[in-house]
């Protein structure tokens, strides 16, 4: 009888492998045809599927620049948003979220309330008058109107109140205090180094959030030469590019490259803060 | 209080200054004007309006096109929803079973993640491409015998419907995957010990520990995916000619917000009309799902969790 159980706990651990392999290859396959395809010529692409990388990486580069896309443009410009919105991000949400933890002031709990009302609220909606309003306010076609937003990020600032909460400093603090430490002081010096984990998967998620921001970019940025990446890419559908399919590909593998790169360093710290943000204890 | 604690006290309201006002000239500002230009003809081009009432709304009723946006919005999210959610927990049990001893859970549920990040820009210009008459999707399906000749998928409306459900189930089942995980791990393992010994099945334990005790953050998936699923916009706008096409299949209502807002005079009072409207569907929605969720979670659960943590005192 034992021997039986042995045996269905290895059939279902087969047919479970099984499964998740699929799984896998479903994941898996479109990414890698994407960055299979931006190494083989037009022609390669067009006789049929491959798995391995070819030798056209370079020539599809230049067919890329050759139509006018400035992709170390859109680079440059993504990097300076993203950059923007992370460290605004980061400093903003740790701010409040400390001030939710540490301090006790009248109408704390109704503000933390509040910050989770906000993140169950569809900002996006609301685009339209937020245009309208940066265009009298001259500020469209500006990066201000992506980055200074942020200032007030709820999600920011749930996941910093998770994670501050999840960390014993109060004996920290009113040692400081009594050193004679100021109250920015003891955040800036004792606080902030002590939650760099936590204020780096803040910071990551940030990141990867305006780095793949399209609808904001697209609604608010006008000129081309401010366009970022996810607004080049669209381009990339256009005429001009209509037969290149091997331009198109490399297009679009070098804008998910550096994500790519920053989950393979990061990806635990990226698990555990999705989990951080959803699990309340 | 003392005076030091009050002055500490005051530093709290200090802190969350610059939330409050970034979220009053940010967010709550914008909301306001958004409602406030939904009751006015204002358009890009003359940027002057005057109040015009309801009529925006009442034409948005009038209109089809409307009703057609909310039912492709709420169909394809509730079409990727399930299945993602079916997929978490069946994946999230089998990672978690002390039976099973799963290898490198780490690597799967990282592996699973990784569409999530990708650019959503990136990956709707992708699958047009492996869509595409010319794409290896056809070459698949021609040589593999699958498929007689060659066809255009993106010019059938129930195939890219089903494309565009396809996608976002797979680019966020791996990050509800994360979350399940994340749920089922913090049940404690006495509870399944307990039931063991009182022979119950793994489906028993299942609906009745397992389901019961990740309810608070099934609730969380369930609302935090609506609330993204009714503004969703990259992947149905760039798949194909960002106007919902084949046939408005998959014209969502941000596609429609968009297409009213970047028309040729640019009528913003009709495109904050469609907005205002599908934010109070959302939030009526989003927040009633919380609360009715909650309010029985604290009440009726309360009992078979006390008597399973009876029966555990008991055994010892």
């Amino acid at each position: 009888m034992f021997d039986n159980y042995k045996f269905n706990t290895n059939v279902m651990r087969v047919l479970i492998y099984a499964v998740l392999f699929i799984l896998l290859v479903v994941t898996i396959v479109p990414i890698w045809l994407l960055l299979v395809n931006a190494t083989r010529s037009t022609t390669e692409i067009q006789q049929g599927i491959s798995i391995l990388p070819s030798t056209h990486l370079v020539e599809n580069y230049r067919i890329l620049l050759s139509k006018g896309l400035n992709m170390p443009r859109g680079f440059a410009n993504s990097l300076f948003v993203a950059v923007a919105s992370t460290v605004i991000t980061v400093y903003f949400s740790m701010l409040t979220a400390y001030a939710i933890v540490v301090y006790e002031f009248k109408g704390k709990q109704l503000f933390s309330n509040f910050i989770v009302l906000l993140v169950m609220i569809p900002t996006q909606l609301s685009i339209v008058g937020f245009y309208q309003y940066m265009s009298r306010l001259g500020l469209t076609d500006n990066y201000a109107s992506l980055i200074l937003p942020l200032i007030a990020n709820a999600g920011g600032v749930f996941f910093g109140k998770q994670y501050l909460e999840s960390m014993l400093i109060q004996d920290l603090i009113d040692a400081a205090r009594i050193d004679g430490a100021s109250e920015l002081g003891i955040f800036h010096l004792i606080m902030m180094p002590l939650a760099i984990p936590g204020a780096a998967t803040l910071g990551i998620f940030a990141f990867v959030a305006s780095w793949n921001n399209f609808f904001n970019a697209f609604i608010l940025i006008s000129s081309i030469n401010k366009y970022t990446l996810p607004m080049l890419v669209q381009t990339l559908r256009g005429d001009v590019y209509r037969t290149e399919y091997g331009a198109i590909y490399l297009g679009l593998a070098m804008t998910i490259v550096p994500i790519i790169i920053i989950y393979a360093l990061f990806s635990r710290y990226i698990v555990s803060g999705i989990a951080m943000g959803a699990v309340k204890e | 209080m003392s005076l030091v604690n009050f002055r500490r006290n005051y530093y709290g309201y200090l802190f969350i200054a610059p939330f409050v006002i970034g979220f009053l000239i940010f967010g709550l500002y914008p909301l306001y004007n958004t409602l406030a230009l939904s009751f006015t003809d204002f358009t890009l081009m003359s940027r002057t309006g005057t109040f015009i009432g309801l009529k925006n709304f009442e034409r948005l009723f009038a209109d089809d096109v409307f009703m057609k946006a909310v039912r492709n919005t709420w169909l394809i999210w509730m079409l990727n929803f399930i299945p993602q959610i079916g997929v978490a927990l069946l994946i999230s049990v089998w990672f978690t079973s002390t039976r099973l001893r799963i290898k490198a859970v780490g690597v799967w549920r990282a592996l699973f993640f990784l569409p999530n990040l990708l650019m959503p820009a990136v990956v709707a210009s992708l699958f047009f491409g492996l869509f595409s008459f010319y794409g290896p999707v056809n070459q698949f399906m021609v040589r593999a015998g699958f498929l007689q000749e060659a066809m255009h998928y993106l010019q059938n409306a129930t195939i890219t419907r089903g494309l565009v459900i396809f996608i976002q189930w797979w680019m966020w089942f791996g990050q509800t995957v994360i979350i399940v995980i994340a749920g089922m791990t913090s049940i404690p393992i006495p509870l399944y010990e307990a039931a063991m010994v009182d022979g119950a099945t793994s489906t028993q334990m299942f609906r009745r520990i397992t389901l019961p005790l990740l309810k608070p953050i099934l609730i969380y998936i369930f609302v935090t995916s609506l609330v993204g699923g009714m503004q969703m916009f990259d992947i149905p706008f760039l798949l194909t000619d960002g106007r919902g096409s084949p046939s408005s299949s998959i014209m969502t209502n941000n596609i429609l917000m968009y297409m009213k807002f970047a028309s040729s005079k640019g009528h913003i009072g009709a495109a904050s009309a469609v907005g205002v409207l599908v934010f109070i569907m959302t939030c009526i929605c989003a927040l009633g799902i919380f609360y009715l969720l909650r309010e029985k979670d604290s009440t009726s659960n309360n009992k078979p969790k006390s008597r399973l943590f009876n029966n555990l005192n008991r055994k010892k």
